[in-house]
């Protein structure tokens, strides 16, 4: 019997959420995804409106993650609510390019983990280096143990790196609250 | 307990063939800011949301949101809320995918049967979803013909 957890794929709009689902999930994807219009074109051909579904699966078959993506931008928050109840581990993504996206995501981040109470990994979009990836994700607030990945999210290879620090988190969460692990 | 009903089957939507314009702005438009607007469409586009809602008997507010969530146009009726075309676009993009459970390819309408009324919503092409608040003892099928006949005004709003 597997044991599922579920984690929230979250973080400023063109971050690259989806594409970090549609890189891991082993499953098809469930998205939302429609047309930009107005500025937002400009960034992106598409965005996601409501949420998007993946999941994965360690070979084993013992431990399965749920993977709900969140739109980007604050008209959507609502979505976001809805979709957080009983998270995990929140998944949050960033451009490292986007600089104009990085002051609300801190605050975005910090309030989430406030109120959700839950570990994070910080998936740091377009970047390979792990001291930049680390100093981008304290200065949005996380802590010293929270992880983050530098990444490129159009790799599934890199998208799975983040995969692994997720359960890594989760198997520490669990050694902390001296959860059995399956 | 209200209930949210996906209308859908595995043929085209009635309203498929209209096509919208490319640029959409940020916000509402409403009657008094379309009166200092160089265009007169958005003034238009609201005159064409009030005329719909009183064609039917039981219609109370329509809203023309784009499909990525920005409001384009409201019924006077209607409170100047944000939120509401995000919500739409939201709504109208599940449903999209909760279509494939029926095994349905194209959405037709969205119907949330709640118990103050009905909150009916379409989308207008690939671009554009309208919503209409409506009472229970509506005529549907006579206010399907008459959002059809808007549609193509519809398809093509910009505000």
């Amino acid at each position: 019997m597997s044991q599922v957890f579920k984690i929230l794929v979250t973080g400023p709009f063109a971050a690259g959420k989806t594409s970090m689902i549609q890189s891991v999930s082993q499953t098809k994807v469930i998205s939302t995804d429609v047309m930009t219009s107005g500025e937002e074109s400009d960034v992106k051909s598409s965005t996601t409106v409501a949420m998007d579904f993946g999941t994965y699966q360690l070979p084993e078959g013992d431990v399965r993650l749920l993977l709900f993506g969140t739109p980007g931008q604050s008209r959507f928050r609502f979505m976001t609510n809805i979709l957080k109840g009983e998270v995990d581990v929140v998944a949050f993504v960033i451009d490292a390019e986007a600089f104009e996206t990085h002051a609300a995501a801190g605050v975005e981040l910090r309030a989430l983990l406030r109120d959700l109470r839950v570990p994070a990994v910080i998936a740091v979009n377009r970047c390979d280096d792990p001291v930049l990836a680390r100093r981008l994700a304290r200065s949005l607030g996380a802590l010293d143990g929270e992880a983050a990945v530098p990444c490129q999210l159009i790799d599934p290879d890199s998208g799975r790196e983040v995969v692994v620090e997720i359960l890594l988190t989760l198997l520490a969460s669990m050694e902390s609250t001296n959860i059995e692990v399956a | 307990m209200e209930k949210v009903k996906a209308v859908v089957d595995g043929s085209p939507s009635f309203l498929d063939a209209f096509v919208s314009s490319p640029s959409i702005p940020d916000g509402w438009t409403t009657s008094a800011e379309s009166s200092t607007a160089v265009s007169p469409t958005p003034m238009s586009m609201v005159d064409e949301l009030d005329e719909l809602a009183q064609q039917v008997e039981g219609v109370r507010g329509a809203i023309l949101a784009s499909v990525d969530g920005f409001g384009l146009a409201c019924s006077t009726s209607m409170a100047d809320e944000p939120a509401h075309p995000a919500m739409l676009a939201a709504a109208v993009g599940l449903a999209q995918q909760l279509a494939a459970i029926g095994g349905g390819n194209s959405l037709h309408q969205l119907v949330v049967d709640h118990d103050a009324g009905l909150l009916l919503v379409w989308p207008i092409g690939t671009q554009r979803v309208l919503a209409l608040l409506a009472s229970t003892r509506v005529d549907q099928r006579r206010l399907r013909a008459v959002v059809q006949s808007h549609a193509s005004t519809f398809a093509g709003a910009v505000a």
